[in-house]
């Protein structure tokens, strides 16, 4: 290889480099002022991070595995999986193996910025050797793979039934702008290094091409203004990068080592949260998801639209959001970077103002505390039972869990036996965080009382808050279905078997992508009968369309979700559905075509 | 030979659907009665006294049944498929038999809400929890192991009816004037029971009805607790624990009853939509059958040959209902004498 040009410099670099100092000293900025706006506690914790060895590990394998080759979109659609994995992978071992032939061929030229980028440009084959061939080839290689992914991204914007997405976002101007540079880019720099294959070497793509345009266009005119239009393309890519969507390519890369050192949101505009809405690729897999979006409603109120109005500062439409959400959390489970819808609404939620704020400090437990301390005779340890506004609400639950722990010969004592306080989930879940912190203190106070040492809930929704916000230290926070599977493993409670019954387990939202319970209610139900699976389940369940997250829904618009949630439940026609959440339950059994019960109900029956 | 007298397929033999039946046998035409229970008298045949005189339900139900008993009546029959033909209907029954009509009249009635869909109320869960239904069927039979001379009872108002959460938004009309009815006559049956209704509004908008509410409290010492009940729970000893907010007092009440009543409200006849929507007729937002127009023809459909009686298009009151039946004779004669 030898250099053309004694300059070393052609004026077509300019936009590049021009589009390189303004992306990069945005995005420079922009790290700066997040982590500026970390609280202190925050900020220490995540520089600290950097610099211990596991984090380190954490952050490089993180970022490769879902910046690169994107593994969690491998997971859910293996043609976007391909699509994301071919563009960003192949990119960067284009930027990679730039840089190595610059090292090999021309090292004094790798402190030019642009040199790798245009390496073809400025060269000339003198000599053919195996590792410029092998060099070659690679480069080749991967603008071969990025164009096919170019490709699938041009069949996407167009059809995207093809590639299994039914909805998708509505792009705004400066989007389109990024999208058309971004398709651009790498067909242009085809055809420029093409344009020159017969000068500075190419392999499998580059010289076929070279040769069938010289066929027809039989000089290298065309070589310099297609190099001017692969430059101005990357130039307008990045210039316009930080104000579209693309914007999530830096962002992640600052969101998974903030992520990993475990700072959480604190506000719904600061520090990890503008992060968190940068970070969004826009892609709109969370509008398939969203319970809300049965029959075509709600689609703009999707964590994807929160996360541009964010961006916006559109007040109106982000408070309309930010109240809407059921918080069932599905849209985190099936993002590709996890964004934390349902935290950001809260945390939105969290900043209003209201005219009554009522206190709660001044209810006195203390008969309460004195009972529970009555009802322990003095013993410690042994199961307390709280059951909870909703489960006093649905008295059959209560009834049953009741009677499998007398069945199971279990020692216990109700905490609420005439009603109790509220648990301050719901309270949480609509961002009064303070009153809930108030109930939480009340709560504890006849916990402590009563010296058990298992606190047993019905009810996923309190069990979500006793579990992430009480300091319970020495008390097992339990559900009861994990409680019943663990006293039928244990060979406490024996269940009969019924041949007939056929049943499906509803994963209520708090328990399921709240707590990650998924399998010990499952296996509880295995032996009480045949276990079918709904249409989607686990973590990808669908919201019963009943939860307490949403301010707003109305009944009526709640009702095609309630429907919709129950259509996918039946698709393999159990003969009963069984949930562990009596919110689920009382919302289910409305609209229901068969038995609705909970997984207490359901043991307590065959036991 | 062809039959000349116009045939009329009558789907329902409750009151509304006897007392059409009787009017267009008098009218001179062959109606046919369709009910799928053993008996006829439907929801008013199950009742003991009618509110506002306490009129025995049997007096209504007895002369209607005595002068429909010439008119052929299929009883345990449900209907499996509707036809509309060129000038006419043809109805296919579940014993196989086929009828050949010129009109058909809705008299399909409405079914009481299922009580055990508000699970906080208890109902099927706790032994001392009934419904308007049971109260009466004990009236009759004086047999439920339930009512067993309880010392406090409990009415709750509106169960079922107004609750967009149960899936029915409008006003049952009638249990307002059941509620103070049953709960008169629990006190008449034992005067030393306490007696509470649990009530949001009271709708008494008919005739005599003021006077009987202002009779409830002054004569019979019924307690008014304006406030929803919020759960009922059960005591040690299986009495129910009432909690509800008493919201003109402002504050919360707690009251432990030997019985609690329900009133179940009234709710569309699913059976009725399915045959609404087989014959082409329109059916409500609210799940009862849409009239053509519900100020001038609330009998009449958007159908021509279709007709509607009593509580199919909403909750009517047993006068309502034997009126609109025998406005709906008269629609079907219009209809019919119209057409030659």
């Amino acid at each position: 290889m030898r250099e053309r040009f004694i300059t070393h410099f052609d004026p077509f670099v300019i936009p590049f480099l021009v589009g390189m100092a303004f992306v990069l000293g945005y995005c420079l900025v922009a790290m700066v002022r997040v982590i500026a706006e970390l609280p202190k506690a925050d900020r220490k914790r995540f520089l600290g991070s950097l610099f211990t060895p596991k984090y380190i590990w954490m952050n490089v394998r993180d970022i490769f595995l879902n910046c690169l080759i994107h593994v969690k979109l491998w997971k859910r659609n293996k043609v976007l999986g391909f699509m994301h994995s071919s563009i960003a992978f192949g990119w960067f071992m284009i930027i990679v193996l730039g840089h190595l032939e610059v090292m090999l061929f021309v090292p004094e030229r790798i402190r030019l910025f642009y040199y790798p980028i245009f390496f073809n440009y400025f060269v000339a084959e003198t000599e053919q050797t195996i590792q410029g061939s092998l060099l070659m080839f690679l480069m080749d290689f991967f603008l071969l793979l990025i164009l096919s992914g170019i490709a699938i991204a041009i069949i996407k914007r167009f059809a995207s039934r093809i590639v299994g997405m039914r909805r998708t976002t509505r792009l705004s101007l400066l989007d389109r702008v990024g999208l058309y540079s971004l398709w651009a880019i790498f067909p242009l720099r085809l055809l420029a290094e093409s344009f020159t294959a017969h000068i500075s070497g190419g392999s499998f793509l580059t010289i076929p091409t070279n040769w069938v345009f010289r066929q027809f266009l039989g000089n290298d005119l065309y070589a310099l203004p297609t190099w001017w239009a692969y430059s101005v393309a990357l130039c307008v890519f990045m210039c316009v990068l930080p104000f579209t969507r693309y914007m999530h390519i830096p962002a992640e890369m600052l969101l998974i080592p903030m992520r990993n050192a475990g700072i959480r949101i604190r506000h719904p505009r600061k520090g990890f949260a503008t992060l968190e809405v940068y970070s969004c690729p826009g892609c709109g897999v969370c509008i398939d998801a969203c319970p809300m979006t049965v029959r075509k409603a709600n689609c703009k109120d999707c964590t994807v639209y929160l996360n541009r109005q964010l961006r916006r500062g559109n007040e109106r439409r982000i408070e309309e959001i930010a109240d809407k959400c059921l918080l069932c959390g599905k849209c985190t489970a099936v993002c590709q970077v996890g964004a934390q819808g349902p935290e950001l609404r809260v945390a939105q939620r969290e900043r209003r103002k209201y005219a009554l704020s009522p206190s709660y400090a001044g209810i006195n437990v203390r008969p309460m505390a004195r009972a529970v301390a009555a009802g322990a005779g003095g013993e410690s340890g042994g199961v307390l039972y709280f059951a909870g506004c909703m489960t006093h609400l649905t008295p059959s639950i209560r009834r049953a869990t009741a009677s499998l722990l007398d069945k199971a010969g279990v020692r216990w004592q109700m905490m609420d036996p005439d009603g109790g306080l509220c648990c301050g989930r719901p309270l949480m879940m609509a961002g009064r965080t303070e009153q809930a912190r108030e109930l939480i203190a009340k709560n504890l106070e006849i916990i402590r009382a009563s010296g058990c040492d298992t606190l047993l809930l019905s009810c996923p929704i309190c069990y979500r808050i006793f579990k992430e916000e009480y300091p319970l230290d020495g008390i097992r926070v339990v559900h009861h279905s994990v409680f019943f599977q663990e006293l039928i493993a244990a060979g406490q409670l024996s269940i009969q078997r019924d041949g007939e019954a056929k049943f499906v387990w509803h994963d209520p939202c708090e328990l399921g992508r709240g707590c990650g319970i998924y399998e010990q209610p499952r296996q509880a139900l295995a032996a009480a009968g045949e276990l079918v699976e709904a249409g989607r389940h686990h973590a990808e369940s669908i919201c019963c369309g009943g939860s307490l997250g949403s301010l707003t829904l109305s009944f009526d618009q709640r009702r095609p979700m309630v429907r919709n949630a129950l259509d996918n439940l039946t698709v393999a026609d159990p003969s009963e559905i069984v949930t562990g959440c009596p919110l689920c339950l009382s919302t289910f059994v409305r609209d229901a075509d068969r038995p609705v019960r909970d997984i207490a109900e359901v043991l307590d029956s065959r036991c | 030979m062809v039959n000349r007298t116009p045939v009329i397929a009558v789907i329902g033999a409750g009151i509304a659907g006897l007392e059409a039946a009787r009017q267009l046998a008098a009218l001179g035409y062959e109606p046919v009665l369709i009910e799928k229970a053993p008996v006829a008298g439907g929801h008013v045949a199950e009742w003991n006294r009618l509110f506002p005189d306490m009129t025995p339900a049997s007096e209504v139900i007895r002369p209607l049944l005595e002068q429909t008993s010439g008119i052929r009546t299929c009883l345990d029959t449900e209907i499996a498929s509707i036809n509309r033909l060129k000038d006419g209907f043809n109805l296919v029954l579940s014993d196989g038999s086929s009828l050949i009509c010129q009109a058909v009249l809705f008299a399909t009635g409405f079914h009481l809400f299922d009580a055990s869909k508000k699970e906080e109320y208890g109902y099927g869960i706790y032994d001392r929890v009934i419904t308007n239904r049971d109260l009466e069927q004990w009236f009759n039979t004086r047999h439920d192991p339930r009512v067993d001379h309880p010392k406090a009872v409990g009415f709750v108002h509106c169960v079922g009816s107004r609750d967009i959460k149960a899936g029915n938004a409008q006003c049952s009309k009638v249990c307002c004037i059941t509620a103070i009815k049953q709960a008169i006559e629990i006190k008449e049956e034992f005067p030393d029971a306490e007696v509470y209704c649990f009530y949001m509004d009271l709708r008494l908008f008919g005739k005599k009805y003021e006077d009987f509410y202002i009779k409830a409290q002054r004569d019979y010492g019924i307690h008014f607790i304006r406030g929803r009940v919020s759960e009922v729970g059960e005591a040690i000893d299986g009495r129910v624990v009432v909690k509800a907010e008493d919201t003109l007092s402002g504050k919360p009440v707690r009251v432990t009853l030997d019985l609690l009543v329900l009133m179940a409200g009234i709710v569309c006849n699913p059976d009725a939509q399915h045959y609404a929507r087989e014959i082409g007729a329109t059916v409500d937002e609210d799940g009862f059958l849409k009239s053509r127009n519900n100020l001038a023809a609330i009998t009449e459909s958007s159908r021509p040959g279709v007709f509607f009686a009593g509580a199919c298009t909403g909750a009517k009151t047993v006068p309502e209902t034997l009126a609109e039946a025998r406005s709906a004779a008269l629609a079907i004669h219009q209809y019919l004498s119209k057409r030659g």
